[in-house]
């Protein structure tokens, strides 16, 4: 098998989309949990689009990444919940229009 | 053709579950669809000889991580009130926006025509080949990974474990640590 | 797969080894800390013979390593050496100041100090990494450990608010990088970046034009480190993170991670990214030029010191960047000279603002009125450092901003030169607006305070780096430049 069950750029269009979900969903979220999630999306995106490559590329180089993004995933989950908990027995709320997220 | 049914299938569920993620007000549920968009990801992540990543995507990612943020959403107990889409205007053009602009210039990226795949070995994405790359070429990011997850189990347990209310120096109850 | 080999083993391993030592010590200091055996002036002690000791190593492993080890992946050069240096530096000063700031903790003193030597740790493979998995993971080292830092006054809202806008910013910023990082590997097949620069070249070569993409992958990995130096326009989160983290982690923040960034920035676009200059070098000058405008614009309306010194710091940043413009190991000079000169003012501004706040419990800039009066000391410190940031002889700011003005004017950058010196006036007058109130007060104010002993250390050693680096420039200028040509490929 030496041909992508569909064309790349099905591929990329969807993690285009995903990571564009991401986005979107980071910018206008208003709770702290839903844009923690958002950025998982951005991840997994990113995640598709290394898999991807390493076929093209016949490399592992792209998947052995993927492990890396997961671990690295979990490790600010595992933080940004913590911190998530500690303002929420602050504050009793994770909503970021009370927290002024963007107030430059 | 089964394998072009496959992939539209997985990509029609992960986009809409994506969706679902971002718009639902009920924190739970957007979870769960998260992991809907993980789960469908590792279809394709299996189509694509990465059987190992696929597993771990399940395991680990739909597992483990999404678990915690299921855990943490119920030990929270949020109201939906605090769900809404109802931020400021502008900042939701712009991130609609921003989401268009980089489609568009992501849609650009594609050169046409069809991309061969490099032909792979037997066994390429197989727990065995990245074992071997694991702890053959990719040993000293490998090593950092486990300083990582040393270090955020730390920073977890320092902002998480609390500290009964007035007590400056008394050691912490044993069971404390449990909420990182 | 290459066959296992004992030497080459031994001989990578002995080039990490001030990471590893660093790392021993962090992980002795937290795990004191976290089954109560210690108290936390012990494990401030500790962290700074620690960081005392790894510079001693690092010295020891450049003189007598070659450089490269785990096949390339990991570089001990002269520009390494230089930004672990500062770093270092950095890290001391650190956790110097915050000896105070750690006393008033409810809990968790001793893990504080570990916790910096965490993020160092990440910060110093940050400057050695030459490829970008490891450049990624580093990174994240030493930021998942400062989400915890900046919110470490938990029971503060500003505090936990803090962290969990930089938790949220970081995340952002890493899923940003990544996604550069992936389109990347796509185009070359290689996350090396002396091999993305051979592939970047080869691809130009054979069409004639630049893979389709590639500005995407390089715009994304810019805007990704442009969080992390908090670059406008991607800033937003410094000025409310600055306020609300303690104040030494601040200090932190603002001059050894955007230190490490700095680097990590040096390495990926003047090696990695060399080849497809044309791409980001406008792109680069163009985000200069707003963070000088909107650092210093919006600087000037600030009330609270600590803001003011984060969009100054915004500001900053840009000046560094001009000297990026240039992309020959003159301009990879100017940057790390501006680099140095911006870690001592700036960390010795924020000491003083520790100092100031330790006494009176303010970080108001109206309440610095009359400080000349109330502590001379600590007022003739401040208006240094201060006037070191806005550039004025014969501090090191002053250089900082000649070298990379010069480096941007060789290239023919007149404008954004311009711009940096008309951005340096209105700079000016913000940080002069604070020195005339300290010293020319409307009303009198009562009430001298003394300075804590280790904060005038902190206070002397960095006044000290400001005026030798502004002064007697020369050896350091050519041990940075010694460095620069080492990495910077010829053009």
């Amino acid at each position: 098998m030496n041909a992508l069950p569909v064309p790349l750029g099905n591929y990329i269009i969807l993690s285009g989309i995903l990571f564009s979900l991401g986005v979107i969903g980071v910018l206008t979220a208003r709770n702290a949990i839903v844009i923690l999630m958002s950025i998982e999306l951005m991840l997994n995106a990113a995640n598709l689009l290394l898999v991807v490559f390493a076929r093209v590329h016949g490399d592992l180089g792209g998947q052995v990444m993927v492990f890396f993004v997961l671990t690295v995933a979990a490790a600010e989950a595992a933080v940004g919940l913590a911190i998530l908990v500690a303002v929420f027995r602050l504050k009793g709320s994770v909503d970021v229009d009370r927290l002024n997220i963007l107030k430059g | 053709m089964a394998d072009q049914f496959i992939f539209w299938v997985a990509a029609i569920v992960a986009i809409i579950a994506a969706i679902r993620v971002v718009i639902l007000k009920n924190a739970v549920l957007s979870v769960l669809h998260l992991i809907v968009t993980l789960i469908a990801l590792a279809v394709l992540f299996l189509q694509l000889s990465a059987e190992f990543i696929a597993a771990l995507q399940i395991i680990v990612y739909a597992g483990a991580i999404m678990v915690l943020f299921l855990f943490i959403v119920m030990l929270l107990n949020l109201r939906k009130d605090e769900f809404g889409r109802d931020q400021l205007p502008w900042l939701r053009l712009l991130g609609t926006l921003a989401g268009a602009a980089f489609l568009a210039e992501l849609i650009s990226l594609i050169g046409g025509g069809r991309v061969m795949a490099a032909t792979v070995p037997d066994g390429f994405g197989s727990v065995r080949s990245i074992g071997i790359a694991l702890f053959g070429e990719y040993m000293f990011p490998f090593e950092l990974t486990s300083l990582l997850l040393v270090a955020a189990v730390l920073a977890a347990v320092v902002v998480a474990r609390r500290k009964s209310s007035n007590e400056v120096d008394a050691a912490p109850p044993a069971g404390s640590e449990g909420e990182a | 797969m290459t066959p296992f080999n004992l030497t080459q083993f031994y001989a990578d391993w002995a080039t990490i080894l001030p990471e590893c030592f660093l790392l021993l010590w962090a992980c002795v200091i937290t795990g004191a800390a976290v089954l109560g055996r210690t108290d936390e002036s012990k494990s401030g002690t500790f962290a700074i013979w620690t960081i005392i000791g790894t510079l001693a190593t690092a010295v020891w492993v450049a003189v007598t390593q070659d450089g490269a080890a785990f096949g390339g992946t990991f570089v001990f050069d002269r520009l390494a050496v230089v930004f672990k240096e500062v770093i270092l530096a950095g890290v001391i000063l650190t956790a110097a100041a915050s000896v105070g700031t750690v006393s008033r903790l409810r809990a968790h003193r001793g893990e504080y100090y570990g916790m910096i030597l965490f993020s160092a740790v990440g910060m110093m493979l940050m400057v050695s990494a030459t490829e970008l998995l490891t450049l990624y993971i580093a990174l994240e080292l030493s930021t998942v450990t400062l989400f915890v830092l900046a919110a470490y006054h938990k029971t503060n809202r500003k505090s936990a608010e803090a962290g969990l806008k930089y938790v949220i910013l970081g995340g952002i910023s890493s899923a940003i990088l990544l996604y550069g990082v992936a389109i990347l590997y796509g185009l070359t097949g290689t996350t090396e970046l002396a091999r993305i620069s051979q592939g970047i070249q080869r691809q130009f070569m054979a069409s004639g034009s630049f893979p389709p993409g590639l500005a995407l992958a390089l715009l994304l990995i810019l805007a990704g480190f442009g969080f992390k130096l908090a670059l406008a326009p991607f800033h937003m989160w410094a000025p409310d993170v600055y306020e609300g983290a303690p104040t030494p982690i601040t200090a932190f923040l603002s001059v050894a991670s955007k230190a490490a960034a700095l680097a990590a920035f040096l390495r990926v676009f003047f090696v990695g990214g060399q080849p497809a200059q044309l791409i980001w070098i406008q792109a680069i000058a163009a985000l200069a030029a707003l963070a000088m405008i909107v650092g210093n614009a919006t600087a000037i309306v600030q009330t609270n010191i600590k803001r003011m010194l984060a969009y100054s710091s915004v500001a900053q940043i840009g000046y560094m960047l001009v000297g990026a413009v240039a992309l020959d190991p003159w301009g990879a000079t100017s940057i790390s000279y501006y680099a140095m000169a911006y870690l001592f003012a700036n960390m010795g501004a924020f000491v003083c603002v520790i100092a100031f706040a330790e006494r009176t419990g303010s970080e108001e800039i109206s309440d610095f009125s009359g400080l000349s009066r109330r502590s001379p000391i600590l007022a003739g410190f401040f208006a240094l450092f201060l006037l070191s940031l806005a550039g004025v002889p014969p501090t090191a700011g002053f250089l900082a901003k000649y070298y990379v003005f010069a480096a941007a004017i060789q290239k023919g950058y007149l404008w954004l030169v311009l711009v940096g010196v008309a951005t340096s006036v209105v700079a000016l007058y913000y940080y002069a607006t604070v020195i005339m109130k300290m010293y020319f007060p409307a009303e009198q104010t009562e009430g001298g305070f003394p300075v804590a002993r280790t904060l005038t250390i902190v206070l002397a050693v960095s006044a000290l780096g400001v005026l030798l680096l502004g002064i007697l420039p020369g050896p350091v200028v050519d041990w940075i430049k010694a460095a620069a040509q080492s990495f910077v490929p010829p053009t």
